[in-house]
């Protein structure tokens, strides 16, 4: 049955070529967004604990001493990633266990406050205000990121809807009832403009809608499954309503 | 795509600036840290600003920063560069103009942000209007010879199918060119989180 279906589009060897490439490309896809929520997960996390941290070094404790305890208290992979490193780091001292963990995390916000109570403890400056101050400005800028990435959701999946799927059955819908191949119409031409039409009109939809959210090169994975899946659309729904 | 980087980083710099000089670091001591890397092109900017101070071949840090306001394209980042010229020229306190202008930054952040998605709210209907108007128009061009049949050279003459076909692609190319021109919306106003 597969195959009677791919045969029905052999006049049209782009979207067989496409919808494999697809395919290979959408399990290229995966790894990006498993690595986007892991990474996300952190960042969320990272504020909480930077307070946690702050009133400990407040409580007159040393921030060693308040890392390991709080990375013990937090859930989830942040707490885990750091009471790893630190407890790992017997023989290396703790600038090489936070730098360690700050690139375990692969998070740039996470670099960028460990690089930071870096200079800060080689300053000796007041940990407790700066773990304070990055604790709400790491609080503000996330809670934005997530803000847009909510808001911004649902419209990238209409596009993709619209554009990709919406668009190409709409007009295929229209070429098949006014002209159908089966009362003799020569529209194999036609068919393969098109569905052409579709395939890089999916790509500019699906690009948008991926920078809309702000994660465009994660997206570059899945555009060759969107492309062949708007041709399939278009060529299929031809076929069964023209004929 | 340098305004967007400067837009991107510039907070993250500031705040740094700010925990770095507050502990008592002198500003090209920070601007020496930063250039080591993790603030992207303003990154990039510090480095080649302290290449050129080490070199020996500079006439001093504030000529350098002057130089780099003239580069800097974002309002944000030019702003933060003449605080730190007037510094070094009229010694006045920088580390309360930092706070100051993280302050006004981030509230400016917060209402960019606003403001795209606000802006990319009619994105999903425009692209569909427009990716559905022009092909249903010229899918009628082009089959009108054929549904037409002989009545169609009755009534506007003989059709040249060449003609009719290269309307047909030159039109779908331009309704791709329009998607795309409504789509860099959200590429051209992105508020640099």
């Amino acid at each position: 049955m597969i195959f009677d279906l791919l045969e029905a589009f052999n006049e049209n060897s782009l979207v067989l070529y496409l919808f494999v490439i697809g395919i290979a490309c959408a399990a290229g896809g995966i790894p990006p967004m498993i690595e986007r929520n892991r990474r996300r997960g952190i960042e969320n996390q990272l504020p909480g604990l930077l307070e946690s941290l702050s009133d400990a070094v407040g409580a007159g404790r040393g921030l060693q001493e308040a890392m390991l305890e709080q990375g013990r208290n937090t859930p989830g992979i942040l707490g885990k990633l750091l009471t790893e490193t630190l407890e790992s780091s017997h023989a290396s001292s703790f600038d090489a266990a936070l730098s360690a963990f700050a690139s375990k995390t692969r998070s740039s916000q996470v670099q960028r406050v460990v690089v930071l109570i870096d200079t800060a403890m080689e300053q000796d400056a007041p940990l407790q205000n700066i773990l304070s101050d990055l604790a709400m400005d790491y609080e503000r800028l996330n809670d934005l990121m997530n803000k847009r990435e909510t808001e911004l959701a649902g419209r990238g999946i209409l596009i993709i809807l619209f554009v990709c799927i919406g668009l190409p059955v709409l007009i295929a819908f229209i070429v098949g009832l006014f002209a159908p191949a089966a009362s003799g119409f020569q529209i194999a031409n036609f068919n393969s403009t098109f569905s052409t039409f579709f395939a890089l009109a999916s790509a500019t939809g699906a690009l948008v809608s991926g920078r809309m959210m702000g994660r465009a090169r994660d997206m570059l994975w899945w555009i060759p499954l969107w492309m062949s899946t708007s041709m399939l659309l278009y060529l299929g729904a031809v076929k069964m309503i023209g004929g | 795509m340098r305004k967007l980087d400067e837009k991107k980083e510039i907070l993250y710099v500031i705040r740094t600036l700010d925990v770095l000089m507050s502990s008592g670091v002198g500003l090209e001591a920070a601007l020496h840290t930063i250039g080591k890397g993790g603030y992207g092109i303003i990154s990039s900017d510090f480095s080649s600003l302290m290449k050129k101070l080490s070199s020996g071949k500079s006439r001093g840090l504030e000529f350098e920063v002057k130089a780099l306001m003239n580069k800097a394209e974002s309002e944000g980042y030019r702003r933060l560069l003449n605080t730190m010229y007037t510094n070094l020229t009229q010694n006045t306190d920088l580390i309360e103009t930092l706070r100051k202008q993280g302050k006004r930054m981030e509230e400016d952040r917060n209402e960019s942000v606003n403001k795209y998605i606000e802006e990319l709210g009619g994105v999903p209907e425009t692209l569909l209007s427009i990716g559905m108007i022009g092909p249903i128009i010229l899918a009628i061009v082009g089959l009108v010879p054929q549904i037409l049949g002989d009545g169609a050279e009755a009534i506007i003459g003989s059709i040249d199918q060449g003609l009719i076909n290269s309307i047909v692609n030159g039109g779908l190319m331009f309704t791709l060119i329009g998607m795309m021109l409504i789509g860099l919306k959200a590429h051209t106003k992105d508020p640099g989180l």
